[in-house]
This record gives structure tokens, sequence and C-alpha cells, in this order.
């Protein structure tokens, strides 16, 4: 009985091809649009959590709370400082530096490029990774000895160079007010897609380069931040807290004082953002499936009414209330869920094609299609069902008589 | 004399339009055996329609009772009416009333359908009525490519699917030609030769002519009921 009421559906769908179609547009446009827009928000929190696992998810930046008005020298770190951190949480700790990073224009001859230059320690490339193309990566004797050496990107070294190998090439630039000569002792590479070369700021006009981070603290031995990256098995929660704590205590400040800036937090706020964006639109998105709905209810009517003898004749055949009202549910679920699957085909294409736009991975969650496919299949039978009934209750004589 | 398949008993049927209430049968009695061919014969408004109605269970009487086939119809609610329509009557109607853009095949398995019976069994049975009508080559035909008088074989087709005690036909040759309606009438004929119980609703003397028994009706009661080859009797 199930397959004579689909296949009467089908052809009663069949009958009214235009009609049927326009009908289904309302369910196709509300299930596409709910199926790519989630799958959008899908795709950027994924973007998002790659993103910071490219930057490091156990990064972590503190310093004494800006909002603190009493400053004394003593909120400032020195070497030793990290030293002392370094040896109480020591394998809790993969890497730890000052924050130091500084813009300065790099003069070779006659070019002249804008450079961003970070301070870093020789293990940076360990939470950092990047493929070392020409020469090698800082050493501890670069960092120890303080030694006048960076490592710059393929694409700084053809700006400042015009050439991939600037390995023993030398620039000048002036760091904190000292004119000095720097020479390039590697060059690295590091593959990027295009979104996260837009998150990143991958500047063309503007070169970037690694030099010992005891440079940048130099002639002082200041300062303001810690940088650290945890090691992957720790608790991050915890480990930040106890952190927090022994810092705050070095410096001689309460632990409210510190402030204190992670990955882990920035990117579950992003996350929550990002899903409370999508579900927001998503809802929004979903009402066009209640229009949708309406519109199956509509020419349900018009169809139930048009259909009142076919009613009549069948009642009098012997078709029972049950009988018609399966009759025309089906017929509007089935409406119904080949909008739906209409519309998913849509929404999925688009959001592959916009993904394969710009080289990233859609993500399209098995259980939103499936909640889609339900939820077109639901819309039809609840609209479908004021018809439906009205459809079954016709008394036989009245819909034999119409005309 | 067979045993009885339709006894009306003090059957009336009031017609309420709210206003006025319009007495459509008074207190008919009524009995019709197995094995006859009955016409029902009457002008439009003499109760001919309404008691049509009530003998196809697709109305229930006010007051009175309907045994078809031993079972009381006034006590049953609308889906075991629908159940007996199914198993006990087979219908003709003046406007033949197939299923458009269905082909005669699935028209007549739809009575089948509804009682539940299997597909391949129905289709068996579907393609031997349409032999029996004569339209076995027009199967897979859709309504509107037949003519008027194979459409009305179709639906004699229909009717006899579920092998119902009771043809009722609604003035089956209505809005057929001479040839048609003779043709048609020819097959109620045999029909019942075949044993068939047929009850024919007509306002037309020569359709009624084919027929054993004609009972007329004015303003609601029998004024007639007359066998072929008997003294006409008013009851």
């Amino acid at each position: 009985m199930l397959f004579e009421n689909m296949s009467m559906a089908f052809s009663a769908i069949k009958v009214n091809k235009m009609r049927s179609f326009l009908t289904m547009l309302g369910i196709i446009i509300g299930i596409g649009s709910v199926i790519s827009i989630v799958s959008i928000g899908d795709t950027m929190r994924s973007l998002f959590s790659d993103l910071y696992k490219d930057v490091g998810v156990t990064q972590a930046y503190m310093c004494v709370g800006y909002w603190i008005d009493d400053r004394r020298m003593s909120d400032y770190f020195t070497l030793d400082d990290m030293e002392r951190v370094k040896e109480v949480f020591g394998d809790s700790i993969s890497y730890i530096d000052s924050a130091a990073s500084t813009g300065a224009e790099a003069v070779n001859k006659k070019t002249k490029v804008n450079f961003d230059f970070t301070g870093i320690d020789y293990n940076y490339i360990d939470v950092q990774p990047v493929d070392m193309v020409y020469g090698r990566y800082l050493n501890e004797g670069d960092i120890l000895g303080r030694k006048k050496n960076v490592v710059m990107d393929v694409d700084s070294a053809m700006l400042l160079f015009g050439m991939e190998n600037a390995v023993g090439q030398t620039f000048r630039t002036d760091l904190y007010g000292n004119v000095d000569e720097f020479t390039v002792v590697g060059v690295y590479k590091k593959e990027m897609n295009a979104f996260q070369a837009l998150m990143m700021g991958g500047r063309s006009d503007r070169g970037s380069a690694f030099l010992p981070y005891t440079l940048l603290t130099w002639p002082n031995d200041y300062f303001y931040y810690l940088r650290l990256f945890a090691s992957e098995d720790v608790d991050l929660k915890d480990f930040f807290d106890q952190l927090k704590a022994y810092v705050a205590n070095l410096k001689g400040r309460n632990p409210e004082d510190m402030y204190m800036e992670t990955a882990m937090e920035q990117m579950n706020s992003v996350d929550t953002v990002m899903g409370g964006l999508s579900a927001a639109v998503g809802g929004i998105a979903a009402i066009s499936l209640l229009v949708g709905g309406i519109g199956i209810m509509n020419i349900m009517l018009v169809s139930v009414t048009e259909r009142t003898r076919e009613i009549g004749i069948r009642k009098s055949l012997g078709a029972k209330t049950r009988d018609i009202l399966i009759q025309f549910l089906t017929e509007s679920a089935i409406l119904s869920a080949c909008g739906g699957v209409i519309g998913i085909l849509i929404g999925v294409g688009l959001v592959s094609g916009i993904g394969m736009v710009f080289g990233i991975g859609a993500v399209i969650r098995p259980s939103v299609v499936i909640l889609a496919v339900s939820f077109s299949a639901a819309v039809g039978v609840f609209f479908g069902l004021y018809p439906a009934s009205k459809a079954a209750k016709a008394d036989p004589i009245d819909a034999l008589r119409y005309e | 004399m067979a045993e009885e398949l339709i006894r009306l008993k003090d059957l009336v049927k009031i017609y309420d339009t709210g206003a006025i209430k319009v007495l459509g049968l008074k207190r008919i009695n009524l009995t019709i055996h197995r094995g006859e061919f009955v016409a029902i014969m009457g002008k439009s408004g003499s109760g001919k329609s309404t008691l049509m109605n009530i003998l196809g269970c697709l109305d229930r009487p006010s007051m009175g009772h309907y045994y078809l086939d031993g079972i009381d119809v006034a006590s049953l609610n609308p889906n075991q009416l629908s159940e007996i329509r199914n198993r006990k009557i087979g219908f003709v109607f003046q406007s033949f009333n197939l299923i458009s853009r269905t082909s005669a095949l699935k028209n007549v398995e739809l009575p089948m359908t509804y009682a539940k019976v299997g597909k391949k069994a129905r289709r068996e049975r579907a393609m031997k009525l349409l032999d029996r009508v004569g339209l076995l080559s027009r199967a897979e035909h859709m309504p509107n490519e037949l003519s008027g008088g194979q459409r009305q074989r179709v639906a004699i087709a229909r009717a006899l699917a579920n092998e119902p005690p009771l043809i009722l036909a609604d003035e089956p040759t209505g809005n057929l030609d001479t040839a048609a309606s003779e043709e048609i009438m020819g097959l109620f004929s045999e029909l019942h030769d075949e044993g068939a119980t047929v009850v024919v609703v007509t306002h037309e003397e020569n359709i009624a002519e084919f027929t054993d028994r004609i009972i007329r009706f004015q303003d609601g009661l029998v004024i007639s009921d007359v066998r072929k080859g008997e003294e006409g009797s008013v009851v």
C-alpha cells in the first residue's frame, strides 16, 4: 500500500510538473540556504581552528596587567625570570621567549624594504615548523652570542635581494636606534592556503625575518611580555593557572593583576561567536523553510479541491478516511522531500564550489544534511496534514457530485 | 425464491437543510433477492437518487433499517460503510467516474487495492475482467483515450473487481448513444444471467425494459412494483 501511495503521489506530481516545481522551490531555497549557511559557518570554524593550530593552540602571552597604575621596575621581565620559569615548569613548557618584535627598514644597497623582525629562540622551529630551503635556522650560539644573524622567508629574500638563495647576503637596518649590519644565515618556506595567507596578513610589499630574541632586549635586558608554548600533553587550563600564580608571585603581584592571553581562549571565543552567528543566520534561513511549507499547504489545498471528484470516486470504491489521508500526506511529503533533496544538492554544490575556488576543504556535516532532509519531509507532512484531512473528511455524495 | 440480498424496513430519509426539513423517502419497505435484475424508476425529485445513495451505502437512513446481505447498514460508521462499499457493492455511474490519467487496468485494480489484494492477484483479476468486457487490448489506455461505451465497460469491470453481491448502476446509459446503451444493458443482462444481482436506476422506459422487475417512485414513495409477466400491483 505504501508503494501504491508513492506511485500515485509521483504520478500526481508529474501531472502538474511546473506547479510541483514551483511549490518545491520554497523548500529548495530553504534547505539550500540552511545547508550552505551552516556549512560555510562550519568551514570558517574549521579554518580558524586550523589557523590556531598553525599559530599554536598551546600558545600564551603574559604580562602584568596594563590596567595597573603603580608601575614598578620589577613588573618587567628579565632573562633570569625566564630561566626561573623554565626551571620550575620544566617539561610543561616547550618554548619560551620575550615576544619581542619590531618593524624597521632593511637596506640592501639601493633596495629598501620595510621588515617585521621577530625575536625568537633557537628552538622556535620546534613549535612553529618551517621548511629550510637554503642555509640553516638560528642556533644556540646565535642566541647566546647575540649574533646579528637572521633567517627570512623566500618571498622576503626575493623582495630585498631579488633572489631566493640569500644565504650570506647582508643588509643594514636600524633596531632601537642602532644601525647595524645583519647577515642572512637561512631562507625558509612556509606553506599556507589562501585563507591563512589572508588572515596572517601576507602583504607582498613587506618582508619578515627572525632574529635572536636576545638582540631585541639589548641593551637593558628588560621586556614586558612573556610568550610561551605549553607542551601538547599538559592540561592547558591547570597549567596556565599555575603559571599565572607563579609569575604573579615572582613579580610581587596578585594573580588577578596579571594579564594573560591564551590561544585556547581566543579560539574558543571565535568558535562561540562563529557558532552563534551561523546558528542565527541558519535560523533566519529556516524561516524560508516555513514559507516553503506554507506554499506546499496552499498547493495541496488547491489540489484537494481540484480532485474532490476523484476523492468521491475513491471513497465509493471503498477507500477509508485513512487511505485518503495517507494518499495526500504521501504526496505532500514527497513533494517536500524532493525539494529537500534538490536543495541539499544545490547547497552542497555551492559550498563545495566556493571551497574549491578558495582552495579550502568545505566542511559539510552529515548530521546537518540528515536533519535538513528529515525537516523538509516533516514540513511536508505537517503542512500536508490540514489539506489531507480536509480531503479525507469529504462526504462521498457531495464529492461525487462535485464538478 | 432465492435468499434476500436487500431489505428496507420502514426506511425514512429526511434532509435537514436548516430552515426546512425535506422528507426524501417516506417509510419504504422493499425486498430484493439475490439474482434479481431490478430497475428503479422515477422522475427527478421522486426519491430514486436518495434511494440509490442509501442502497449504495453512500448515505445512511434517518430512520428505519437497511439490511444488505444481512448487515444492518444504518448502524455503521463511515469507515465501516467504506468497507461495505468495497466488498458488497459494485458501482456504475452515469458519468463513468473513472480516475483520470490512470490506465483502464489501474482503474479496475483500484477496489482490489483498497481490499488489500496482492499486486499479482490484482493484476490477473483485472486483466480477466477487462477481457470479460472485451477491452483487454485497451488495458493500458487512459480514460480520455476511450469512447463513452468503452469507459462504461471499464467501469463495469471495476464494479465486478471484488465480486460484490450487488451491482448498483445509476443512470448507466445517461451519457451514451442508443447503440452503446444497448450494448451496456446487454452486458448487465449477461451478468444477471450469470447470477449477479443488478439494480439499475433510470428514468428511461426502454432501459427499464431490459430488467425483470420495475419499481416506480414518486414523491418519496413506491407507487408500483411490477415483475415481468405479472399484473401491475400498486403498493
